[in-house]
Parts: structure tokens; C-alpha cells; sequence
């Protein structure tokens, strides 16, 4: 067995506390073993040493939704540049913009991700759906499956995506079906890489098909880009939806007669866990110290991240997609000439870091180490 | 025997760092003895001792990588993994931190199916490797070495005991304050095991352990004091911080204090080597007790 000890370090203990500790891995499995064991009844020496020299050592993060990166775009079809060339290269390109994303978002931390297609026009999800089951390169972070986020949102809720686009779902499940299945994955195989689903239960035909669609292996239903009133998503929550996609983004602000999806943050006697994007910019520093203190274990963090995220990319304008261009600033993404948030271009490190310093007394640990277990139970993660 | 006072625990742990890493690098091996042998003790007294010599070990003025360990207790009836085993408080203060190899660092098994045997088989592993060199201890406030309790016999050898109830007692705090989940028996070297050793140094530091260093060494030969056998040893030096001298009478502090130069220039001149007895100890040629 050959174990690499990783030395000198700070890290996560069980109980949520930060204590100096030395972490032994076995090379060859990935997984934590007890060094002591190894020491004691194996009677061997770690083959390798890593001395962190005094970093914090934690698990890697785990990104629910990822739009694109390091001028990579999940959602673009076929991939820049290859619009002359033939299917089977099409496809060649996009898998290797996948596996560049996957390799060098490991320098943020992120080790797993969903990469997210936002709605497309109709044809083209039989087209990238199918490359985006869970997939491992080595050194590289892994693709966990997919994140669809539209068509079926409310077009008052749209924000950055593209309204032609949209769909009803009048025949309800099989509605759905008919956008995201392809002659090669279909919703309800297990490992098709469907993980997460983004709908609006106000779209006509949504609602209903949220109990069946909850039910099916590794789907996880989440609410967002919707303007449903809290009845609506609290029934929704009951049908088996489990999440809220960007909480506060894409949805109406908290009303205290109807506080809508938000609402649900307060719901009886099931919570759903939401996403939050802890940029800065998207949500305020107060409103993500009041998610937090509502629902402190519900808070999963994502990017949202736009291909432009790439933490040595500088500020400008930059092209994005279908002859549109973003404006690029820190972390902050616009359309250009306009004030819409399109997405954002902060690395999830950058926003552990925001949520520690924005919620003050969290200590790290807390949000990374629920992160983690709370993924690991959220979207089945078998590692 | 010799003395060693120091003002305060870090500082009587530098010494016997320092003084174990000298004897390490002086060592000179022989076909029949090829490494050094150091017994360990567990505890707090001993703890500066480990961080100083971790210490030493990161800037490179030693390496355990020839040295060969035997600790001289561990409890029975708690896994080894179990966080207050000696195994885990071994790994977790020393073994992980210096460069010794897992082979050459020996734990009685409170494990093992059959105790007794396992007690014989640690005593003919310590003969196997030519005795023990340098044994390391430290004293409970009974002055009790390793478990060799009160009233253990000074001639005793590895072997099962069960645990005085002041010690259950006083352990109880390590085990959730809870007498119930402490361990009632350990495997320990004995008193004559220890005293096989070459040389013996033995830490004792803190106010409440003064009433244990005056019985030990200016009293008789005791088995209710059993670290009082150190008086028959042809090599041993007790390091004490100035709380643990504390019931000692002044003559005896200085007469030690005053002595301690004398030794060094001692060794200046003829080396630690040449002073020390040629024979292991006194048990290992003569009748014991």
C-alpha cells in the first residue's frame, strides 16, 4: 500500500473544529486511512510526504452550478470554432473543453462539479446531454453529471436567459422527457448524468410533474427562476423538490404576506437546501447572513460561474455567446452595456472565503465540512 | 545515581532531549548489538521530552532511523486505535513525528490472545537486540514506574497487573470521568526490566511528585516507592524541576547541584563511555532481589 501523509497542516475534525493534524491517504484508493494503523499493523512508512506548512487541508469543493470556464461554455453547441467541422469532431472538442475545465478548476478547489446547460434551443440538448455523464481524467476534478437550468423557467424570471427558448411543459412529465432525453441518456436511467433540474412550478405543466419526476433515481428537483408564491413552492417541497436554485436570484424578493420561494427557507416541516452565490455581488452581505442564520445547513454554495471565470483573466469586455458580449469586472459579469447580472465570474474558494467573512463567527469549517456531507447525501456522490 | 535539576519542565525536557540525542549519536554499533535501544515511557512528564527531541529531529541533529524502542506499558481491555492507548499516545506525540521505522518500535499488545505470553516473548524480543541502552521514565505521585505500582516487586519482569485504584482513579479523567470505562489491568515491564538497562533516567517534574523524589532516593530501597530501586543501579540520573525538589532536604539539592559540574568536566575529559560501567547492571550478573 503506498500512502502519501500530508504533514504541517490544519484540518477539518469530525466534530467541525480546525485542529493540527497529519492526514494519511492511500495513493492508490484516494481514501483517508488512520496513519496510526498503518504505522502500528502494516508496519510501513508514507511513500511520500507533503508538508503544507501550515495551510488548511479540506476536502475539495464540490460546484452545483458551473456555467463554463477558462473560456470554456457548457451550453454552447457546437464549440467555438468548430461550427465547419463534423459531428464527431464537434464532439471530440467539446469533450476536451470539458476535461481543460475539469483539469484546472482544481487550482480553486473545486475537485467535483455539475457542469450546467442553460436553456438551449431544443435540438441541441440531445446533442450535449449525452456528454455529460460523470466523467474522471486524472489530476482533474471530477464531472459529477449534468445541471439543466431551463428551458421550463417563467419568462418574467428569466434573467440572462434567452427568451425564444422557453418552454411550457403542457404534457407534463413527458414534456420534460422530450427536451432532456436522447437517444442515448434518458431521464430515467440511473447514471444518464442528470443530477439537478431547474424548473419553475408556475410554468404551465411544471407542477405536476414534480412528484414524478422527484422520484426518479439521481434527480434532484430544484426551484428557481420562477415566480411561484409560497403555497406553490411549498407544495412543491412536498412533491420532492429539494432544492432552490441561486436563492434571492431569479425569484421574487421575500414578501412578508407571500414570501414566495424564499419563503421556503421558513417552511414546516421540511426545509429545501438552496444555493447561494457568496460573490459579493449577486446577494448582499446582510442577505446572506439572513439565509445562513435561517437555514445554516441548507446553504450550499455555488459559483454560478461564467466561462470568463478564470482567476487569471483580466477585466474588459469579452465575447460570450450568440454574437452577445459580456462586460468583465473582478468578479462581476454583465451583459454588456447593461446592468443584468449575467452570472459571475468568482471561484468557489473566493466565496467560502466571502462566507466566512460575511456570517463572522462561522467558523470555515462549518460550511465547508456541511458542504461536503450535505452534497455527498444531495447528489450521490459514491466517493 | 546523579541529580539533574532544572528550573521548570521545558527546561529539564531540553536536557534529557539532548542528552538521549547524544547517546543516540555516540552509539557505536557492534555485530551483536547493531542499534541503539531506547525504552519509552508515556505521560506528561515525558512530553517535553518528545517535543525537544522532535525538535532536535527536524534540525536534523538526530535520527531515529537505527533506533530501536520498547515502551514500557499499555493498557488492556481498550483497542489500540482507542485515543488513550499507549499506542495511539506513542504515535501520536513521537512515532509520527521522527523518522523511526514501524518495525523497530515496540508496544506491549493489551491485545494479544494469550497475555503471559506475550509479556515473555517482550522480554526475549529486548535480549534478542542486546538490552536496552538507555531506559527513559517517568513516576506516578506514588513513585511508582511504569505500572509497577506500590508494593510490585522490585525483581519483577514483564508481566500483567491490575491497576492500583488511586490510578484508576486518577485515570478516570483521560476516560470520560467515567471508573467504569477505565482500563483495571495493564501488561508493563518490570521493575528489574528497567534496571537491566544500561543506563536509567527517570523525569520527574511538578510540585505534587516532590514528596515521591525525596522518598525515592533518600530513603531505603523501597517497594512502596518502587522507583527507590534506582538507588542499585550502577547509571542512573533522575532530572527534576526545582517544584519536584521541593521536600528534598537542602543538603541533598546541593550536594547534587554542586556535583553536576564535577560530572561534566568528568566527561569532558575521559568521555560519557569511559565512565559509565562496562557490565549491563547489577541484576544482569548478580542474583536479583
Amino acid at each position: 500500500m503506498k500512502v502519501t501523509k500530508f504533514t504541517n497542516c490544519v484540518c477539518l475534525q469530525r466534530d467541525g473544529s480546525l485542529a493540527h493534524a497529519d492526514v494519511y491517504v492511500d495513493t492508490h484508493t484516494g481514501k483517508i486511512i488512520s496513519g496510526q494503523d498503518f504505522f502500528y499493523a502494516a508496519q510501513e512508512l508514507p511513500s511520500q510526504i507533503i508538508d503544507c506548512a501550515g495551510d488548511i487541508l479540506s476536502p475539495g469543493l464540490i460546484d452545483v452550478q458551473i456555467n463554463g470556464a477558462y473560456g470554456f461554455d457548457f451550453s454552447l453547441w457546437p464549440p467555438l470554432g468548430t461550427e465547419n467541422l463534423s459531428k464527431h469532431e464537434q464532439t471530440d472538442a467539446y469533450l476536451a473543453g470539458l476535461d481543460r475545465v475539469a483539469g484546472k478548476i482544481v487550482e480553486t478547489g473545486t475537485t467535483s462539479f455539475l457542469p450546467t446547460i442553460i436553456t438551449q434551443q431544443q435540438d441541441l440538448y440531445r446533442e450535449i446531454i449525452p456528454l455529460l455523464g460523470p466523467r474522471s481524467q486524472a489530476n482533474s476534478a471530477h464531472i459529477l453529471g449534468y445541471h439543466a437550468e431551463g428551458p421550463f423557467i417563467a419568462g418574467s424570471r428569466k434573467g440572462a436567459h434567452a427568451p425564444p427558448f422557453l418552454l411550457t411543459a403542457p404534457r407534463g412529465l413527458s414534456s420534460i422527457e422530450g427536451v432532456y432525453d436522447s437517444a442515448a441518456t434518458q431521464l430515467r436511467t440511473p447514471d444518464s448524468g442528470v443530477k439537478l433540474l431547474t424548473l419553475a412550478p408556475d410554468v404551465d405543466g411544471i407542477a405536476g410533474a414534480i412528484a414524478p419526476l422527484a422520484q426518479l433515481p439521481g434527480v434532484v428537483v430544484s426551484i428557481g427562476h420562477s415566480d411561484a408564491d409560497v403555497d406553490l413552492a411549498s407544495k412543491c417541497v412536498d412533491d420532492g423538490a429539494r432544492f432552490i436554485t441561486h436563492l434571492f436570484n431569479a425569484m421574487p424578493q421575500l414578501h412578508h404576506r407571500d414570501p414566495g420561494v424564499i419563503g421556503l427557507l421558513g417552511n414546516q416541516p421540511k426545509r429545501p437546501f438552496y444555493g447561494l452565490i457568496v460573490d459579493g455581488v449577486h446577494v448582499h452581505p446582510n442577505a446572506v447572513r439572513l439565509a445562513y442564520d435561517a437555514h445554516p445547513s441548507g446553504c450550499i454554495l455555488v459559483t454560478d460561474a461564467m466561462p470568463l471565470m478564470d482567476p487569471h483573466l483580466g477585466d474588459g469586455i469579452h465575447d460570450w455567446r450568440d454574437g452577445r458580449r459580456l462586460f468583465k469586472q473582478g468578479a462581476r459579469l454583465y451583459l454588456e452595456n447593461t446592468t443584468t447580472l449575467a452570472g459571475s465570474a468568482s471561484t468557489l474558494d473566493e466565496c467560502v472565503r466571502n462566507l466566512k467573512s460575511f456570517t463572522n463567527s462561522r467558523c470555515f469549517v462549518d460550511t465547508q465540512r456541511q458542504f461536503r456531507c450535505r452534497l455527498r447525501r444531495g447528489f450521490g456522490d459514491s466517493r | 545515581m546523579r541529580l539533574i535539576i532544572r528550573d521548570d519542565k521545558p527546561a529539564v525536557g531540553g536536557f534529557t532531549a539532548n542528552y538521549i540525542a547524544k547517546r543516540i549519536n555516540e552509539f557505536q554499533p557492534t555485530n551483536d548489538h547493531p542499534r541503539f535501544v531506547l525504552g519509552l515511557p508515556t505521560g506528561s512528564s515525558p512530553l517535553p521530552v518528545y517535543h525537544k527531541l522532535i525538535d532536535l529531529h527536524n534540525r536534523g541533529k538526530v535520527s531515529f532511523k537505527h533506533v530501536i524502542t520498547f515502551n514500557m506499558d499499555e493498557y488492556v481491555g481498550i483497542p489500540k486505535s482507542h485515543p488513550e492507548s499507549y499506542h495511539s499516545f506513542m504515535f501520536d506525540n513521537f512515532f509520527s513525528k521522527v523518522d523511526i521505522e514501524p518495525h523497530n518500535a515496540h508496544i506491549l499488545d493489551g491485545e494479544a490472545e494469550n497475555l503471559v505470553e506475550e509479556c515473555a516473548r517482550y522480554e526475549e524480543k529486548i535480549e534478542a537486540v542486546g538490552g536496552i541502552d538507555l531506559f527513559l521514565g517517568g513516576i506516578g505521585e506514588d513513585g511508582h514506574i511504569a505500572f509497577n505500582e506500590p508494593g510490585s516487586s522490585l525483581a519483577s519482569r514483564t508481566r500483567m497487573k491490575t491497576l492500583a485504584y488511586d490510578t484508576i482513579v486518577a485515570n478516570a479523567r483521560f476516560f470520560d470521568n467515567d471508573i467504569a470505562k477505565v482500563p483495571k489491568m495493564a501488561l508493563t515491564v518490570g521493575i528489574a526490566t528497567v534496571m537491566d538497562a544500561r543506563e536509567v533516567i527517570i523525569v520527574i517534574t511538578g510540585k505534587h511528585k516532590a514528596p515521591a523524589l525525596a522518598k525515592s532516593i533518600e530513603e531505603g530501597v523501597n517497594h512502596m516507592w518502587t522507583v527507590s530501586a534506582i538507588q542499585q543501579h550502577p547509571w542512573a540520573m533522575v532530572v527534576a524541576d526545582e517544584d519536584a525538589t521541593l521536600e528534598l532536604r537542602v543538603g541533598t539539592v546541593r550536594y547534587f547541584k554542586s556535583i553536576e559540574s564535577v560530572q561534566a568536566q568528568q566527561e569532558l575529559k575521559y568521555g560519557n563511555a569511559a565512565l559509565r560501567p562496562k557490565q549491563r547492571s547489577v541484576h544482569a550478573s548478580s542474583p536479583r532481589f
